[in-house]
């Protein structure tokens, strides 16, 4: 069942994850770091917080979603539906043990569904159940995702590109020094994490990102 | 619709297949089956969901989902049920529509309250007894909070917590219209026995 609906707007090239250690108290980094992306910049904003409960993920997207963001940013929560569709959000970014964009879609079919793949096998699977985008990684070894094994490397990055028409976001270790040799081997756009969680650098680390995306 | 009282809520167990958990207790004569799993994947939940929910078909049982509104609407089951810390009920209303159920635990008058204004189905009370299945950070509250809350409540309450064969009757009598369990079936050696004995138990007593 492949979607073949195309976004109204291209997705933005540059995706932006939050940092999985978000609390209930007074203001978090992802709502400090949203309110600090300058107006002509928009990027894929995952809410990603595994360790909130359904009613402060909620809260948290609700004020996310309150925060007047660039023209053309997509807002997206990690696998919750109910949550993405309770605080109107963009779309859902499915890990690749949830379900397939296709048994949702139905939920809200108007919303972007993007899988994270770890191998050419389930690239070619989240492709065929209708994922938007795809975010595949590790590329470059990271801290947060060693859990995931060895680093992909660019070989694979470019062999899966050209596997599929889809929109791969490079993910792991992506930095400013090497996001265009990702982007040379066909990625659609780059994906970070921790190198976002600085909010000092955090403005110039995505104009960074912006000149590798768009040159 | 909810159940006619009195009846038997299932709620599977983290430990055993819940699927295999759930046939035997609509065999047994459970009328409601929860799927709860904390730590399963988005897609195994949802696969449960399915094959829970085509059994509760044929047993003339009702499917309700813990927590994930999402995996209810997706999978077709019959509704959810939302802990203090899920989603509001009001909110999960609104994504669900009128005809899907929606439980909402609850352990005192107040919670209970705010959930019949929610658009609550049902409120899950508890726990009255002591129980183990999980970790609780207060004292169980006992069948005489039972009595008083549902006196003062026009929404159907489910029992929850400790309860088994011995003490299930008399929460009927003090105004339940139903009983939740998950070790009292899940725990024994003939969880569909122990199903049937719970509810001919609460019949046996109510008629």
């Amino acid at each position: 069942m492949v979607h073949n609906k195309l976004p109204k707007t291209p997705l933005p090239r540059i995706y932006l994850i939050s940092s999985g250690q978000e609390n209930h108290n007074k203001e978090t980094s992802l709502l400090r770091n949203l309110n600090l992306i300058p107006g002509s910049l928009c990027c894929m904003v995952q809410i990603r917080e595994k360790q909130l409960n359904a009613k402060r993920l909620l809260t948290l997207a609700l004020k996310a979603r309150e925060i007047g963001l660039p023209e053309g940013t997509r807002l997206l929560v990690n696998e919750r539906v109910d949550i993405a569709l309770a605080a109107r959000l963009d779309g859902v970014h499915l890990p690749e043990k949830s379900c397939f964009p296709y048994q949702l879609r139905p939920l809200a079919p108007n919303m972007i569904f993007g899988c994270s793949v770890h191998s050419q096998e389930s690239a070619l699977i989240a492709e065929k159940s209708g994922a938007d985008y795809l975010l595949f990684g590790p590329i470059f070894d990271t801290p947060s995702k060693r859990i995931y094994g060895t680093p992909q490397g660019l070989e694979q990055l470019g062999k899966l590109c050209r596997a599929t028409t889809l929109p791969i976001f490079a993910i792991g270790g992506i930095t400013p020094e090497n996001g265009a040799l990702c982007m040379a081997e066909g990625a659609y756009g780059i994906a970070g994490l921790s190198i976002f969680q600085d909010t000092f650098r955090f403005v110039k680390t995505l104009e960074q990102f912006y000149h590798i995306v768009t040159k | 619709m909810i159940p006619p009282s009195p009846f038997l809520c299932v709620i599977t167990d983290d430990a055993f297949c819940p699927v295999t958990i759930a046939e035997l207790a609509l065999k047994g004569g459970a009328a409601i089956i929860q799927l709860r799993h904390k730590s399963a994947s988005g897609s195994q939940l949802f696969s449960w969901a399915v094959e829970i929910s085509k059994l509760c078909q044929k047993y003339r049982g009702l499917c309700i989902i813990n927590d994930r509104v999402d995996i209810a609407m997706a999978s077709g089951a019959d509704g959810v049920h939302l802990g203090q810390k899920d989603m509001p009920a009001d909110i999960a209303r609104k994504l669900l529509g009128k005809k899907r159920i929606i439980g909402v635990s609850a352990s005192s008058l107040e919670e209970a309250l705010q959930a019949e204004k929610d658009g609550a189905d049902y409120i899950g009370f508890g726990h009255i007894y002591p129980t183990y299945s999980k970790e609780k950070g207060f004292p169980p509250l006992g069948p005489e909070t039972l009595q008083n809350t549902a006196a003062l409540l026009s929404l159907p309450i489910i029992a929850i917590g400790g309860i088994n064969i011995e003490n299930a009757a008399s929460l009927i009598s003090c105004g339940a219209a139903g009983v939740a369990v998950i070790s009292a079936v899940s725990r024994t050696d003939e969880p569909l026995m122990a199903a049937r004995e719970l509810v001919s138990a609460i019949k046996r007593k109510y008629s």
